[in-house]
């Protein structure tokens, strides 16, 4: 009877953690491993445990039977008093901060099977599943609130892991983490139907029903046989090179006129947000010109510089640089003026305040304002290259309409479409990475 | 009977016929109206009054956010601003803990402690993060050293912010209504982590807050201040020795304190009430 035990000892162990509330959803993987530093106990009818500011270097998962679990008073639980079966864990008090004390009093009411598990192994391991170790902990968190009832001021010492949320890991495996829990919602699954939804669509109404105004658009087969011919109709598919060179000069001009707008934008906003008497001077005739659609801009452009390619560049960069300045300015408004008397009152210069505080606080509305930025970059080129240049994606467009190419037309929309994407995530990207403190308190916050 | 430590022998506030008028749209408000306080080395002074009865503006002229219209405020010895130099220049030896908090988010919790030593150059960096933890840890902070304010409690945030303060040496503490926006299990909490850091720190704390309860607990004077313009009403000893602790709500002496005083701060609250309120 006992050798049979032993055999089927770490099966059971894993079928105990999955019945528990903090393992429940862990991986058989990670289940092995806990199960692994798991020592099954025995106590008879009566016998005492553990009690109450004992070390508590150990938690206890119920195999069997039935514990009695009384908090000490200090603790202010709403019941002191509580039983744990089958899959209940206790002891969990070395799981909080600074905690290396036992909170409650523990005994067997009948004969009870326990499986005790080192609570420094247990965290060293869950440190080292970057995926699964945190939400383990977070189960730890909601099994304490839940079956324990315990004051909030105790839940919040239950430990963070220095999982994906803390300083070990690198922005990269954080944004690595971030993207394996996408892949694991449903979202991205949502996301490929809008897209087969889209298409079907486009091919039902071109090419099926034939609909009154889709009936002269170029078809999805169409197009697509066009985009992967080896010797295209119009001249342009992913084989010739003459693709690649519109795509690069067009990722050029966005290139310079972004990196100028930002430059330019934030020092601008800044100084907008930082004097008063800077703005009183600037803001109207700023606010007066940023409406101007960049159309209207194209003539003037268009004199203003005798080469087309600054031309183009220049009104790309002015979207921008609206967009940018708006945002920074926006930015350093809407920090909270308690920073800035709490940087006084600790000694902080004029220039420290700044550096510490201005454009720390701006940072996440400068983000915005470059998502925005970058967009409205490429939204504006296309506009410029229509009207004026040699190369591009936009003249592409235009040129297609022209000569009546046009599945070049649609080829030249959707490549479009995805730089543009891929240039809005770069961008994002670069955000995340430059405000960790954001990406974590909006992971914690799930959103 | 006061009891103000006996170590103690900085953060001497003497606040002197202070007026402030308030002239936003011409209609002048009278917010603060010669209001006269002392306040001892080492003594944790309560400041209670209901929202809006100017006695923020009072914590805003000793740090120096606003200026005064008239009177005198001095500090051990020197004029922090009177009716001819009406606005004193904030400094680490007078530091705010803020109603809503205003620890940095974008820099973690040691990094927001170790900031006024840093940025005035008392400290090098490392000795400054040595001070640090250990100052944080003290205060039962280890383990949250390098994760943001957004990660930990609003509790924790909150003793963060104490020992960031505390980290500059201050002469005075000034708390407006740091645990307003706790809940109460927390607060409780809250309140004896601040007795415990104080015992050990000893400094003059200026502690404002609209709760009688809390007043009397943690203070040894209570100042109930009248409702719009702000000056002292009734200034209360609180005989109960420190150090206090949690048994000390129960205890008949608290209790008789609370009735002593709960009709001053009724009737101040009613005034208020009565005049609209108004955040100031």
């Amino acid at each position: 009877m006992e050798a049979a035990l032993r055999a089927g000892a770490a099966d059971d162990a894993i079928a105990v953690l999955r019945d528990s509330t903090p393992f429940g959803d862990a991986s058989d993987a990670l289940l092995a491993r806990i199960a692994a530093l798991a020592r099954p106990a025995r106590y008879d009818a009566g016998e005492r445990i553990y009690s109450a500011d004992d070390l508590a270097d150990d938690l206890f998962v119920v195999v069997s039977g039935r514990v009695e679990h009384v908090f000490k008073p200090e603790v202010h639980a709403r019941e002191a008093q509580k039983r744990v079966t089958r899959g209940g864990v206790f002891g969990w008090a070395g799981l909080l901060l600074g905690q290396t004390r036992r909170l409650a009093t523990v005994s067997a009411t009948e004969p009870t099977e326990v499986l005790r598990i080192e609570t420094e192994a247990l965290v060293k391991l869950l440190e080292s599943e970057p995926l699964e170790g945190p939400r383990v902990m977070e189960r730890f968190a909601t099994m304490i609130q839940r079956d324990f009832a315990v004051p909030q001021s105790l839940l919040a010492q239950v430990r963070r892991l220095s999982g994906p949320l803390t300083e070990e890991m690198s922005s990269l495996s954080l944004t690595m983490y971030r993207v394996s829990l996408w892949l694991r919602s449903p979202r991205p699954y949502l996301m490929l139907i809008g897209f087969a939804l889209f298409l079907g669509f486009w091919y039902l109404a071109v090419e099926v029903w034939k609909l009154p105004r889709f009936r002269e658009m170029p078809g999805i087969t169409a197009v697509v046989k066009e985009w992967f011919a080896k010797s295209p109709t119009y001249g342009l598919s992913l084989y010739t090179e003459e693709y690649y060179k519109h795509i690069i000069v067009s990722i050029w001009r966005v290139t310079q006129a972004f990196f100028l707008a930002t430059i330019l934008g934030v020092t601008f906003g800044l100084l907008l947000g930082w004097s008063r008497t800077f703005k009183e001077y600037v803001f109207p005739v700023f606010e007066m010109l940023r409406p101007i659609p960049i159309l209207a801009w194209v003539p003037l452009a268009i004199v203003m510089f005798i080469a087309t390619e600054s031309a183009v560049v220049y009104l790309a960069f002015l979207a921008s640089f609206f967009a940018t300045a708006l945002n920074t300015m926006l930015g350093v408004e809407s920090i909270d003026e308690s920073y800035i008397r709490a940087a006084d009152c600790l000694g902080a210069n004029q220039w420290q305040q700044f550096r510490h505080v201005i454009l720390p606080g701006a940072l996440p509305f400068i983000f915005t304002g470059l998502q925005i930025s970058i967009g409205v970059s490429w939204f504006s080129l296309v506009a410029a290259e229509m009207v004026s240049g040699q190369y591009g994606l936009g003249y592409v467009i235009n040129t297609s309409y022209v000569m009546v190419r046009y599945p070049t037309i649609v080829i030249g929309m959707v490549t479009l479409g995805m730089v543009g994407y891929a240039t809005s995530a770069l961008v994002r990207l670069a955000g995340d990475y430059l405000m960790e403190w954001r990406v974590r308190e909006l992971a914690l916050a799930e959103r | 009977m006061r009891r103000p430590p006996a170590a103690a022998t900085r953060g001497h506030i003497r606040i002197e016929d202070v007026v402030k008028i308030y002239d936003p749209a011409g209609a002048a408000v009278l917010a603060v109206d010669h209001c006269t306080l002392e306040i001892e080395p080492g003594e944790i002074c309560m400041i209670v009054g209901p929202s809006g009865c100017g006695k923020t503006t009072l914590l805003n002229a000793i740090a120096g956010f606003h200026e005064i219209t008239s009177g005198r405020i001095v500090m051990d010895g020197e004029v922090l601003c009177s009716t001819e130099q009406p606005q004193s220049t904030p400094g680490p030896d007078r530091i705010v803990v803020f109603q809503n908090g205003a620890l940095f988010p974008w820099k973690s919790n040691l990094e927001n402690v170790i900031f006024g030593p840093v940025m005035q150059g008392k400290l090098a960096r490392k000795e400054a993060v040595d001070k640090g933890r250990a100052m944080m840890s003290d205060a039962g902070l280890s383990g949250v050293e390098h994760n943001y304010p957004g990660e930990v409690s609003s509790g924790m945030r909150r003793r963060v912010e104490i020992v960031r303060a505390l980290m500059n040496d201050p002469k005075v503490l000034l708390l407006d209504e740091p645990y307003r926006a706790l809940d109460s299990l927390t607060k409780s909490v809250m309140h004896e982590a601040l007795l415990e850091i104080y015992y050990k720190n000893k400094v003059t704390i200026f502690f404002i807050t609209h709760d009688l309860e809390e007043a009397i607990f943690l203070g040894h004077r209570v100042a109930i201040m009248t409702t719009r313009p702000c000056k002292p009403k009734k200034v209360l000893n609180v005989d109960i020795p420190h150090p206090r602790d949690y048994g000390v709500l129960t205890s008949k002496r608290f209790r008789e304190l609370i009735e002593e005083t709960n009709d001053a701060v009724h009737e101040e609250a009613l005034k208020a009430f009565q005049a609209g309120e108004k955040e100031g």
